[in-house]
């Protein structure tokens, strides 16, 4: 296998609660909790998880945004973990990140030629004509003109402002984009242009993603593995034809059985696995395993330790001990996960 | 048009008096130190248009060279200050920390000093004069500026666009200066005009004690002050000065209200007439009547030619546009669509929850059966018997709960007020019924919840608790507005569970406003499917999803990510192209053609009609049949 583009080794992110005068000593809030993955150049890696799952923390945490409380980072090749605020400046140039709400992550106060034209001005200064024939390239990659130069946010449509969100993404070449609920906000309809959209250019430009969605539809299309997410913690990764064909997990396979289908007939028939309750507080997780308070497989022993990764069958791994009903080799390494 | 004359007489005021001030020396003005006292207190005349003042000297120079001290000070004041404030504010809230520990601190104790003793302190140390009133100005102003600022960055920084200018690899400097500050502008505009306000009068105040500007120098104050023991017999000689402040003051806040609109590009596009918005609420009814159709038919709510009108800054828009559909006793209609359909309006124009003032039924009829059999037009009833229907009748559910429920009373107040809303019970009768709603809406240990308040439930309690709200008053009819949107898969999951169980059970009527097509096939006996307002296609939910004659049915169809799609060979959605047009610039036509791979001449002729395709599918396609 070729060296990793991000290889993320043990990662957690803990946020302490500091507000108040005299709640010094809340428990700190488990966003992430012990989370190892690489993404391969040009690869695509999903990850699932419902609102609380910490999967928008992975997210910012593994480009920096976000400091982690321990574990470490590697970009291609490089230990990042503690890398200074210039190098961070200038690795992140190659690893960019593409928001969910388009309304909010463009600047309201700057017309589109500043928007990218600022994100290209980090490659080095072009000269003026250069640097707006580059802006309309960028544009036109995301299905926008050049008409469009000299316009605000506001007067686009959500699907035209994640083009612009994606437009400056692109403008610095990076190698690794990660992608937060890109089309959470948009019309079926133009989920499924930006879909498209973001197909075509990873496949062009051979960047790699990481690609962030609470939709299983959405990342079975575009996703070469999927990862679940749970309570701060991986609980199933796996090639995403295997994912969805084959789920081990019993929380995947709620979460899979729980996502509506677009066909009656199949919604009638089909047997849903309901999940009893709600997500526990990550301030106060259960014992062992998380899932096992909605988990309807639960056993006494679920309680004790946190469980280990099962090998089920190439690159796919679960953490579930009910190995009666998930199966697989209790895998030791953690980085085998990451292969 | 009072907004621009103001303006235009601000902008020219302003000027003249910046003139005035910078070209005082070189306009044939008189001396303004020069005396003569014989002339004392004289009233206008050709030689001194404003008069003379106590000693005789010329009031309208003294108004010119004063201008020059009053503006020089507040401004190079209001300025220094905004600079030093500014900045502090922008550091201490971006980085936070130790370094809002050594911007923000400081200030605060310059703030917990009254202003007056500082300013004296100032004077005592430094010695009256223009340079010193400048510099207790921006000291005493410094802190307001920071104030405003670090409020302002503070929301500003956890944005989006501030993350993506971090994720880019830009310098804090850069981010500050660049993304950050135009952003928080026009708070510190506002506060710059009212700093240079303050500075004016203060700087009148002080030299009217004697700690500003040093006589015989002219300002506004010293003039104030030379004239106030004289004002019974020159009250002249203090009018003038103070007519000057006021003008200076209002034309400085009257320009930087200017200013900020035009720093935000939003506003210059609402700067088009709002009169429209007032024109007709309620008026424009004036169609006949119709006679209630004679028997009941077995519908719960007949909709028919429904049509809604929304003013907004920029024209009226037609948000509803002749929509008709039907629900029995019983049965769940999903209303499918993108945003900007009417789906939520048609919703709203049922249970009379239009905006007010800006939105009103322009067209139709709302055709409701009660439950004793009698049959009302919904549509025309007034607003003051409309409570009859609320609740009882019929109830809502709305997207986000939060918005629903009461943040400051217990979910037991909420679901007891419901109750008795629609009778009298005791207050044990209520409590228990109350719990019973709880129970009958799946919320494990009642007892407890309903001591709790909306926020200490998770967001699938609280719509479980907005629907038990609903269920309070036995409603006929439920509409629910994307009563999962917000929710997750697993929790969506239980609360369809939920509302198919309920109105299964009690043979509710269910009007399901959502854009979830996973959703609508879930629950949905029937699919109306909209489109820019418009019904574009309707049948049973099985017909909708395997046999679709609109092509933008088939189109979100579609859009919705299937195995056959996956992986490996093409990958691709299908997907429309285009946006939805806006409201206001409506194709001719049909409103789908611009966006439509069969689109044919014919197409943009005419609107084309809701066309039967089988006993109980209509669609509004011309071409239905060939595609």
């Amino acid at each position: 296998m070729t060296e990793a583009i991000l290889e993320v080794t043990n990662l957690r992110k803990h946020y302490t609660s500091t507000r108040g005068l005299f709640s010094r000593g809340s428990a700190p809030v488990k966003a992430v909790d012990d989370v190892s993955f690489s993404i391969a150049p040009g690869e695509v890696l999903g990850l699932v998880g419902e609102s609380g799952s910490g999967k928008s923390t992975v997210g910012r945490t593994v480009l920096r945004l976000h400091e982690p409380t321990s574990g470490t980072i590697r970009f291609g090749g490089e230990d990042i973990t503690k890398a200074p605020a210039g190098r961070m400046r200038e690795l992140r140039r190659e690893m960019q990140i593409v928001f969910q709400d388009p309304f909010g992550s463009l600047n309201p106060r700057s017309r589109v030629s500043e928007i990218i034209g600022e994100a290209l001005d980090l490659l080095g200064s072009l000269p003026r004509d250069q640097k707006r024939d580059r802006v309309v390239d960028l544009l036109q990659q995301v299905g926008l003109s050049g008409d469009h130069l000299r316009r605000f946010p506001h007067e686009f449509s959500g699907g035209q402002r994640q083009r612009l969100g994606i437009a400056r993404a692109l403008a610095v070449r990076p190698k690794l984009i990660v992608a937060d609920e890109p089309v959470a906000a948009l019309d079926v309809s133009i989920q499924a242009q930006i879909m498209n959209l973001l197909v075509d250019l990873q496949r062009e430009i051979g960047v790699a993603m990481l690609f962030i969605s609470h939709d299983l539809g959405l990342v079975e299309f575009i996703a070469d593995r999927v990862m679940v997410m749970y309570l701060g913690r991986i609980v199933e990764v796996a090639p995403a034809r295997d994912i969805y064909a084959n789920p081990r997990h019993p929380y995947t396979k709620a979460l899979l059985s729980a996502a509506p289908v677009a066909d009656p007939r199949l919604a009638k028939r089909r047997e849903r696995i309901l999940l009893q309750g709600e997500l526990p507080s990550p301030a106060n997780p259960p014992s062992g395993c998380t899932f096992r308070t909605r988990c309807p497989f639960a056993l006494p022993e679920c309680a004790g330790e946190r469980p280990a990764y099962r090998k089920v069958a190439d690159q796919h791994f679960h953490a579930c001990i009910r190995d009666d009903i998930a199966g697989g080799e209790e895998v030791r390494e953690v980085m085998a996960l990451a292969t | 048009m009072i907004k621009h004359t103001t303006l235009i007489f601000a902008a020219l005021f302003l000027t003249t008096i910046v003139l005035l001030a910078v070209a005082a020396p070189m306009l044939p003005l008189v001396d303004p130190v020069k005396m003569d006292i014989l002339g004392r207190m004289a009233g206008p005349s050709l030689a001194h248009p404003l008069g003379q003042d106590e000693y005789g000297r010329d009031v309208l120079s003294r108004i010119a060279f004063g201008a020059r001290a009053s503006l020089g000070v507040a401004l190079t004041g209001a300025i220094l200050a905004a600079l030093v404030g500014v900045t502090l504010g922008l550091v201490g809230a971006y980085f936070q920390g130790w370094a809002e520990q050594a911007t923000m601190r400081p200030l605060d104790v310059i703030l917990s000093f009254p202003p007056m003793l500082l300013a004296l302190l100032a004077v005592t140390l430094m010695g009256p004069g223009v340079q010193t009133l400048s510099v207790i100005l921006a000291l005493l102003f410094a802190p307001t500026y920071a104030r405003v600022t670090f409020g302002e960055v503070l929301t500003v920084r956890n944005q989006e666009y501030i993350e993506a200018a971090k994720a880019l690899g830009h310098r804090p400097t850069r981010i500050l200066a660049r993304t950050i500050l135009p952003n928080v502008a026009g708070p510190i505009l506002v506060q710059f005009s009212l700093v240079v306000a303050a500075g004016i009068v203060l700087e009148s105040g002080l030299s009217f004690l004697g700690l500003g500007v040093v006589p015989p120098t002219p300002s506004w104050g010293l003039m104030v002050r030379g004239a106030r023991p004289f004002m019974e017999a020159n009250p002249l000689g203090l009018i003038w000065p103070c007519v000057a402040l006021v003008l200076t003051v209002f034309s400085i806040n009257r320009i930087c209200d200017a200013m900020r609109d035009l720093f935000d590009p939003k506003a210059s596009a609402a700067v088009l007439p709002v009169s429209r918005l007032l024109a007709g609420t309620g008026i424009g009814r004036s169609r006949a009547r119709p006679a209630a159709p004679a028997a009941f038919d077995g519908t719960l709510l007949d909709i028919r030619h429904l049509s809604t009108e929304i003013s907004t800054p920029r024209g009226t828009i037609r948000a509803i546009d002749g929509v008709s559909l039907q629900v029995k006793p019983g049965e769940a209609v999903a209303l499918v669509g993108e945003s900007g359909s009417g789906k939520s309006m048609t919703g709203l124009s049922v249970m009379q929850l239009l905006p007010r003032k800006v939105g009103r039924i322009a067209d139709g009829e709302v055709w409701y059966a009660s439950r004793d059999g009698q049959r009302t037009d919904l549509a025309h009833v007034p607003a003051n018997l409309f409570r009859r229907f609320r609740g009882r009748e019929m109830a809502m559910v709305f997207q986000e709960p939060m918005a629903s429920l009461n943040p400051v009373y217990t979910v037991g107040f909420q679901l007891i007020e419901a109750l008795t809303a629609h009778g009298q019970m005791t207050k044990r009768d209520a409590w228990d019924g109350a719990r019973r709603m709880l129970e009958r809406v799946g919320i494990p240990d009642p007892e407890r919840r309903l001591n709790e308040y909306p926020h200490q439930l998770s967001g699938g309690m609280r719509q479980r608790v907005a629907i038990a709200i609903a269920l309070c008053g036995d409603p006929s009819l439920i509409i629910a507005d994307e009563p999962t949107t917000a929710l997750d898969v697993t929790i969506q999951a239980q609360i369809l569970d939920l509302l198919e169980e309920i109105q299964a059970a009690a043979g509710i009527g269910l009007v399901f406003i959502t854009h979830n097509l996973g959703v609508v096939a879930e629950i949905a006996d029937r699919v109306v499917v909209m489109y820019c307002g418009q019904v574009i296609e309707e049948g049973p939910v099985d017909d909708i999803f395997h046999n679709p004659r609109h092509p933008y049915t088939r189109g979100l169809l579609a859009s919705v990510p299937r195995p056959e799609d996956m992986a490996g060979q093409h990958k691709r959605l299908s997907s429309i192209p285009g946006t939805v047009p806006s409201p206001l610039a409506l194709p001719p036509g049909c409103r789908f053609a611009p966006r439509c791979d069969h689109a044919t001449s014919a197409c943009v002729v005419a609107v084309p009609e809701l066309e039967a395709v089988s006993a109980n599918q209509n669609t509004r396609c011309i071409r239905w049949k060939e595609i």
